[in-house]
């Protein structure tokens, strides 16, 4: 039997040649049913033109590198199994609604600053000392946040996310998620602090639940569930006498 | 973003039409305000705009109507959280309580106008 | 010419790295820590860590009884002392982790569970689910942010130490984005770059695993110590590597031959499932050698099975692998066994660093898998290096902020010509690099299945011979490698070719260290020496780099303390 094939069109960008990015075929083995998208990747980098740049890791799910447009939709690459778009061509490319660094590279600066500014780590009032041991607290009340505690910023919602495509100043599903991550967590105070970024008008406002976001994530975080409710726990705070408790 | 974006995803293109469809309910209502601004004249001089063309239009705004609702209500189930004995109530409960309600509110609502019109 | 100038600056992201920054600053908040990473910090390979951490916590356990269980596991390779400090400190860290945020799953009275692991005599692998490295990774990260003092250099690759005066102060990183060499300079340096499985074919490791935190120090003059002990995780999956925990088996999962036999009983009956790595790797090796190994597509495999654990405990103690398997190998782990073989997991070997991470040059630390500072070894229980990132991440964070508080600035004028040389050398061997015809990925596949073959789970002389030959004529093609890509912006085929370069040199430490241990201890096993030779080997190895040589090897007692080493059997 000859060997099955397999074409790849990837987007090609060099900023310091080309104009804009323009999308580059390549057909390749297609030599194992277990073969990835990623797998496609780096077998044209190594045996066929190693100028192809792109971000990955670890190729099990979970360091959140690999995510690229794959026929239009925001993927893991390490998670999108050839067999299941052979033997139409693949077309891969960068995640929209980003900046291109460079041919499947996108920058992604603005993600981290989002996520510093929702301050994603544990705020007290007091702080216990590292002597009084651990904070207690049931698996029931890490249930409450447990799911949007799986996010790995892999940005495909962003790229999945056309209020983001249009206004780049949106906070954005994964920034929510992760804010909302925290002020479920029994052991966490900081909601107030939270509050201005995530209630502003850029926050959850901003979202008119188109619901893309968790159509596309991975990790099964359903960041616009997480919006909804911010929205909801917000509006309950503004319109109840006792809603502006802590 | 290129213009046509709405049309690439199945998902975008029904949240363009639930974006959509709000246009024809305000309309609507914006009619409702002016049969009900009509109808404070009294009873002997008003007559109900009872065209085929308005009462296709109000039929196909019902649906649109219906459409909100039903995607609102569901949606309750994903963002209400109820605790019962430290256990999240299931998000399918919460909808079908939030259709029951909408509809014990609709007889309610119904009932009076109807008491109140004769 | 301007650089940036700390007074702590830590290479690598993971998570003995930003432990590390944190402690710095915790230590001295008037300490400036730069934190320079070859990816953004979430991608470290932490984020993959799955099982748990090791903390002896809960009121049964003891400190004597984790120490006597991981120096037992090393094979008597550990350093005792090291061994004691860390057992004491891994409760305080996990803690700690736990007030950063860290939900590790509880008991039912709301304090920190624990699943049993292999080779711990008790339940003391503290656990997320089992995604512990990713919440781990996550939740110092996270911390990390609040910190003003930590400034972050995302998406730089360090390609060497900046030495003056036989004292590191800092380093030459290639800025992803710009091309841009730039000289980060500190009054002192921790490394913290994880480990090199991609030296190998079949590995757990990521793609950024390639020892360059090593390769740094070794090429700066520091030596590589233990650099035979490689760990082989009995339980990856075929074809892609990915690791399946050992949680797995901690939860109560079987492993079985193709005659549908518990097998280990022969091996280590009193453990069985739950023997230390090493034994249990090379237990599935010896039953695919006696044909009683499953055939797949992908080579010899055997099953892993939980099936007899139920649904509701898989979903709630291991969900992840429930994941991994129905979306990378099409099964559901409720009902069908596990597809497993030995892959290699972890390098027990690294930078020689002492037990506050310190290394023999003045101003550089090292920490986690890249650092060997005397905790595992031979062989390295399960659970035990997330806690040992933890560990001596702080406490190389602390030892670097105290010497940096006393040490002398760095002088612009050395550095200058330092980074001046450097990002001419880099011009020169990659960028420019006009007219070679070896592709870098060819050199890397071969390099990768002679290292599977020849330092593998068991060893020979001939095998090991025959490595370092073929290592030898990799790094003369390696002269005449071939690069694509000619553009500054995010060449990924450059910094390839700079790990490759890392991790051929680092391929001869371990073949050139494993095959002068002429015994078997821990993960070493030799088929030729079979037995453990305490009169010879109780000594750790340490390998130098000579230009155009072999490393030159030295030994270093082992230091003892309170367990004299028995034979170790389970």
């Amino acid at each position: 039997m000859p060997e099955k094939r397999i074409t790849i069109k990837a987007t090609r960008y060099d900023p310091e040649k080309d104009e804009k990015p323009h999308l580059q075929s390549y057909e390749i083995p297609f030599y194992d049913e277990s073969m990835v998208v990623l797998d496609a990747l780096n077998y044209i980098k190594s045996d066929v033109d190693g100028s192809l740049s792109y971000r990955w890791s670890c190729r099990m799910g979970i360091c959140g590198s690999c995510g690229m447009m794959v026929n239009g939709t925001p993927k893991l690459t390490c998670n999108a199994f050839l067999r299941d778009y052979w033997p139409q061509a693949i077309v891969v490319e960068p995640l929209n609604n980003f900046p291109i660094i460079r041919d499947l590279v996108i920058d992604m600066e603005d993600f981290m600053h989002k996520l510093k500014s929702i301050k994603p780590w544990i705020i007290r009032k007091q702080e216990i000392p590292l002597g009084a041991g651990e904070h207690r607290q049931t698996n029931e009340q890490i249930d409450d946040f447990r799911q949007f505690s799986q996010c790995i910023n892999c940005m495909l919602c962003y790229a999945a996310c056309p209020v983001y495509g249009l206004n780049d100043e949106f906070l954005g599903p994964a920034a929510i998620a992760l804010a909302r991550r925290y002020n479920l967590d029994s052991r966490d105070q900081g909601l107030k602090q939270r509050l201005p970024v995530i209630g502003d008008s850029e926050g959850v406002w901003e979202c008119s639940f188109v619901g893309e976001c968790s159509v596309v994530c991975p990790k099964g975080v359903d960041p616009a569930k997480a919006i909804q409710q911010t929205k909801l726990d917000t509006t309950m705070r503004f319109v109840l006498p006792y809603g502006n408790r802590e | 973003m290129p213009a046509g974006w709405w049309t690439r995803k199945r998902h975008y293109f029904l949240y363009v039409v639930r974006e959509f469809t709000a246009l024809p309910l305000a309309l609507w209502l914006l009619w409702l305000l002016v049969e009900i601004k009509r109808a404070g004249d009294g009873p002997a001089r008003y007559s109900p705009h009872g065209s085929t063309a308005f009462v296709v239009f109000s039929v196909i705004v019902l649906l649109f109507a219906l459409y909100h609702s039903v995607t609102f209500l569901s949606l309750t189930g994903v963002i209400i959280r109820v605790k019962l004995f430290d256990r999240p109530l299931p998000s399918g409960l919460i909808s079908l309580a939030m259709f029951v309600l909408w509809a014990v509110a609709s007889v309610v609502i119904g009932f009076v106008l109807i008491w109140f019109g004769r | 010419m301007d650089f940036e100038s700390y007074d702590v600056l830590v290479v690598g992201g993971g998570l003995a790295g930003i432990r590390a920054a944190i402690a710095a600053v915790e230590a001295n908040p008037r300490v400036k820590v730069g934190m320079v990473s070859k990816v953004y910090p979430m991608r470290s390979h932490t984020v993959s860590a799955e099982g748990g951490a090791a903390a002896a916590l809960r009121p049964e356990d003891s400190y004597e009884n984790h120490a006597f269980d991981t120096i037992k596991g090393s094979d008597y390779l550990a350093d005792q002392d090291v061994v004691e400090a860390f057992v004491r400190e891994a409760p305080v860290e996990v803690i700690q982790m736990e007030h950063w945020g860290c939900p590790w799953s509880r008991d039912p009275d709301g304090k920190i569970s624990a699943r049993p692991f292999g080779g711990m005599t008790t339940w003391r692998t503290c656990f997320a689910a089992d995604k512990t490295g990713f919440h781990m990774l996550h939740a110092v990260f996270q911390t990390s942010l609040k910190y003003p003092q930590i400034t972050r250099h995302d998406e730089a690759f360090v390609t060497k130490l900046l030495v003056e005066d036989s004292r590191c102060v800092g380093v030459v990183a290639l800025d992803m984005r710009s091309g841009r060499f730039d000289a980060i300079t500190a009054k002192s340096v921790i490394l913290a770059t994880g480990g090199l499985g991609r030296i190998y074919a079949f590995t757990t490791n990521g793609n950024i695993c390639t020892g360059d935190g090593m390769a740094l120090a070794y090429r700066a003059g520091v030596g590589l110590k233990d650099m035979e002990m490689v760990q082989f995780h009995p339980t990856g999956l075929p074809f892609t590597g990915i690791l399946i925990t050992e949680a797995v088996r901690g939860e109560g999962g079987y492993l079985l031959n193709n005659q549908g036999e518990r097998f280990l009983k022969r091996y280590v009956p009193n453990k069985m499932e739950l023997g230390p790595r090493d034994i249990i790797s090379r237990a599935m090796m010896t039953e695919f050698e006696e044909g009683r190994g499953f055939e797949g597509p992908h080579g010899k495999y055997l099953h892993l099975d939980v099936r007899h654990l139920g649904e509701e405990m898989i979903d709630r103690k291991l969900p992840f692998m429930r994941e991994l398997g129905r979306e990378f190998v099409g099964i559901d782990i409720v009902t069908d066994p596990i597809p497993v073989r030995p892959v290699q997991h972890y390098m027990m070997g690294g930078v020689d660093a002492d037990i506050s991470g310190a290394t023999p040059m003045a101003g550089l630390y090292a920490a986690g898998e890249c650092a060997n500072v005397g905790l595992n070894g031979a062989n390295r229980l399960g659970s035990n290096s997330l806690s040992e990132c933890l560990v001596f991440g702080a406490a190389a964070g602390r030892a670097a902020a105290e010497y940096a508080s006393s040490a002398k600035p760095v002088t612009a004028n050395p550095v200058d010509a330092l980074l001046w040389d450097e990002a001419r050398r880099v011009e020169v061997e990659f960028l420019e690099k006009k007219g070679g015809d070896e592709r870098i990925g060819a050199i890397r596949e071969e390099m990768q299945r002679e290292m599977d073959t020849g330092a593998g789970v068991f060893r020979t002389k001939e095998a090991m011979e025959k490595l370092i030959e073929q290592l030898g004529g990799l790094r003369e093609r390696f002269g005449r490698i071939r690069i694509d890509d000619t553009s500054r912006t995010f060449n990924t085929e450059v910094t390839a070719a700079m790990e490759l370069d890392f991790m051929l040199e680092l391929a001869q430490t371990m073949a050139v260290s494993a095959l002068a241990r002429e015994e078997s201890r821990g993960a070493h096993a030799r088929r030729d020496f079979p037995e453990r030779d305490d009169k010879k080997y109780l000594k750790h190895t340490l390998a130098f780099r000579r230009e155009g040589a072999r490393p030159r090897l030295e030994y270093r007692d082992v230091r003892i303390t309170n367990f004299q080493p028995q034979a170790r059997t389970y």
